[in-house]
């Protein structure tokens, strides 16, 4: 008989949280969160203002202390020393020792997270294009500077898990573009990026899967083909809309329908598009016009949050 | 993680010698201990030239300032060197006086001369910089602890996996290694000059029978004075962290150390019970420890060395494991933007 050898498989997600609550008094900042980060590639981490996000992150990176509930990477502890030295941060605004260079303010991260080799941080500051800058005290950086500084730091000793909070924040449109880039590239194979980002067409660009808070509560959390997909909208132009939207009704499929402009909105997949026109027809509705509508993820968030799309702020 | 901290002690050297602000400090001290040391080099001068000095006060004298006459002049057999605008009675007075304090001559003499050459010139230095260094270290305490919530890099440290209390531990053990090495270089510096003045001196005044202090005196004296900064860096550190911000540690570093010291100048005269209480106060027993050097003043009898010793680790735990509470219980948010 042969011996199976006793190999821990490594978990399929690299973060784990189960009902996760953070109070400060009265005020609920994270509600009862319970998150799966699967491993690889770039992970969306959205909400609006005050949502929890990045309190979220904190708790992750042993930074705030949770009220209840547990947080794991890579199965162990958050706040386990060892598991942070395998994951690069960046939480809100990058903060570093104003008197030092850039260079030494890596070369000092460096040494004490114990990872990586001498030539990493060359490497880096070309990476963020700070290579020309290294030597200037951090306090001399524009913000764009900072917030460069602050990804390269993130990226210190090749970490298999990057949270990155707002990376472009302050950056030109030419380094926007940069950082999209630099992060799809950095989520590629084992390594997992959580990125929060207040710019959801950019999230949109580059995340696979995303988690939605509002309210310290996660409202939804999946790839975002799925999510979209899940809440596509069909519209379309009847003969007899009243008699159109009992119809629509009874079809187990379709998830509403509601009228809009002169128009029924049928929420449903896109792709049974032909399914609704053929139901209508065959009770004697006709339809003189279906058009698929295509969701940003934006406008999903919009509308999950309950967000008024034209103030951006929370519907009263 | 035990085995990271001298590590993280390494980088926080990295951090701290890139600072002004620990080599100004250094500068002081080093400056404070050389005022010492050439002030006894000036004084020996005066004392040997003067034979001591006589204060002539004003109601001797119709009046007029008080001044000071040289012992060799009013003992010299040159009438030309006695003062000719002193009542006779006055100027005898004053001459008994010398002639009365000549015995005594030799040893103050030997006494200040072995306090600007080594191996004295070494404690003369370390009787000023001991009381001072409390002042200097909670300034640089205050100001390594502070900077990393003024900035906010405390959040940005910490998520490099460095455990926090590893990383205070870190810190505290290269202050201390500091304090430690600017005792060490003002004491050097103190025995440079002392052998440079011996040798503008010259020849040494002959032996009068003064026990001079030895080099392993002034190693036990030294180490008296590293340990008496223990509990002070432990009280800076405690609030610097409890109240997030440099500012704070500082200005509790220098109010306490003078506040202590009215506070007890005060009380100890209205109540004649306050000089028990005041028995067990911090910058007190700091200076019974080190034998009164502190540079502070004094009311009434100091605390036994032993009492003032178990008074300052009592101190010293209750700051430490105070800081330690906190630094490892609090969230840590990003820059408070506090000096």
């Amino acid at each position: 008989m042969l011996d199976t050898p006793d190999v821990t498989p490594p978990p399929d997600f690299v973060i784990e949280t189960a009902d996760l609550t953070k109070r400060y008094g009265e005020v609920v900042a994270v509600d009862g969160l319970s998150l799966r980060v699967p491993r690889g590639g770039v992970f969306g981490f959205l909400g609006p203002n005050g949502s929890g996000k990045t309190t979220t992150m904190g708790m992750l990176l042993g930074l705030v202390h949770p009220t209840s509930g547990e947080a794991r990477i890579f199965g162990d502890s958050a706040r386990h020393p060892a598991t942070l030295k395998k994951v690069g941060a960046m939480v809100e605004s990058p903060t570093f020792y104003p008197y030092l260079s850039g260079r030494d303010n890596l070369r000092y991260f460096q040494g004490v997270k114990r990872r990586g080799a001498p030539g990493d941080i060359d490497r880096l500051l070309d990476l963020v294009d700070l290579g020309k800058r290294a030597k200037s005290k951090f306090s001399t950086y524009s913000l764009g500077m900072k917030q460069r500084l602050g990804i390269a730091c993130a990226l210190l000793g090749d970490p298999e898990l990057l949270f990155l909070d707002e990376p472009t924040n302050g950056l030109d449109p030419a380094g926007v573009v940069e950082v999209r880039e630099l992060i799809r590239q950095l989520g590629r194979g084992e390594r997992t990026v959580i990125l929060s980002s207040h710019l959801l067409a950019e999230t949109e660009l580059v995340c696979d899967n995303v988690a939605v808070l509002s309210r310290g509560k996660l409202i939804a959390q999946g790839s975002i083909k799925e999510l979209l997909r899940s809440h596509d909208t069909v519209r379309l132009r009847s003969t007899d809309d009243a008699a159109a939207t009992s119809i629509l009704r009874e079809i187990s499929w379709v998830e509403g329908v509601r009228a809009d402009d002169g128009y029924l909105l049928v929420d449903a997949a896109k792709e049974r598009s032909w399914e609704i026109s053929r139901a209508l027809a065959q009770r004697g509705v006709h339809v003189s016009e279906l058009t698929p509508l295509h969701r940003s993820l934006e406008e999903y968030f919009m509308e999950i949050t309950e967000t008024d799309p034209t103030t951006g702020r929370a519907k009263s | 993680m035990i085995g990271s901290i001298p590590l993280l002690a390494r980088w926080e050297w990295f951090k701290l010698r890139r600072r002004w602000m620990l080599w100004i400090l250094l500068f002081f001290a080093i400056l404070f201990g050389q005022l010492a040391v050439w002030g006894q080099y000036f004084s020996y001068n005066t004392l040997r030239s003067t034979g001591g000095e006589i204060t002539v006060p004003a109601a001797l004298q119709q009046g007029r300032i008080p001044r000071t006459l040289a012992c060799n002049d009013l003992l010299s057999s040159d009438p030309a060197k006695h003062p000719t605008d002193l009542d006779a009675q006055v100027l005898a007075g004053m001459t008994a006086q010398c002639r009365q304090q000549a015995p005594a001559f030799p040893a103050r003499l030997e006494r200040a001369y072995q306090s600007f050459t080594l191996p004295g010139s070494m404690r003369t230095a370390l009787n000023i910089v001991q009381g001072l260094a409390l002042i200097l270290l909670a300034i640089l305490t205050a100001s390594a602890v502070g900077i990393d919530y003024g900035s906010g890099a405390l959040r940005t440290v910490l998520t490099q996996g460095t455990g926090r209390w590893t990383y205070l531990t870190g810190k505290l053990l290269t202050l201390l290694a500091l304090a430690a090495a600017g005792l060490v270089i003002v004491l050097a510096s103190a025995a440079l000059s002392g052998v440079i003045a011996g040798n503008l001196i010259g020849e040494a005044p002959p032996s009068a029978g003064v026990v001079a202090a030895t080099y392993g005196d002034i190693a036990r004296a030294a180490g008296k004075a590293w340990v008496s900064l223990l509990p002070y860096v432990a009280l800076v550190t405690c609030v610097t962290v409890f109240a997030r911000s440099t500012t704070a540690g500082i200005a509790t570093g220098l109010g306490y150390y003078f506040t202590e010291q009215i506070v007890i100048a005060l009380f100890s005269t209205l109540f004649s019970w306050f000089e028990n209480v005041a028995n067990f106060f911090l910058v007190r027993n700091i200076t019974a420890w080190t034998g009164g050097g502190t540079g502070g003043f004094t009311v009434g009898t100091l605390p036994d060395e032993t009492q003032a010793l178990i008074v300052l680790a009592v101190y010293g735990t209750i700051f430490t494991a105070l800081a330690y509470w906190l630094f490892e219980r609090r969230d840590v948010a990003g820059a408070t933007g506090a000096g």
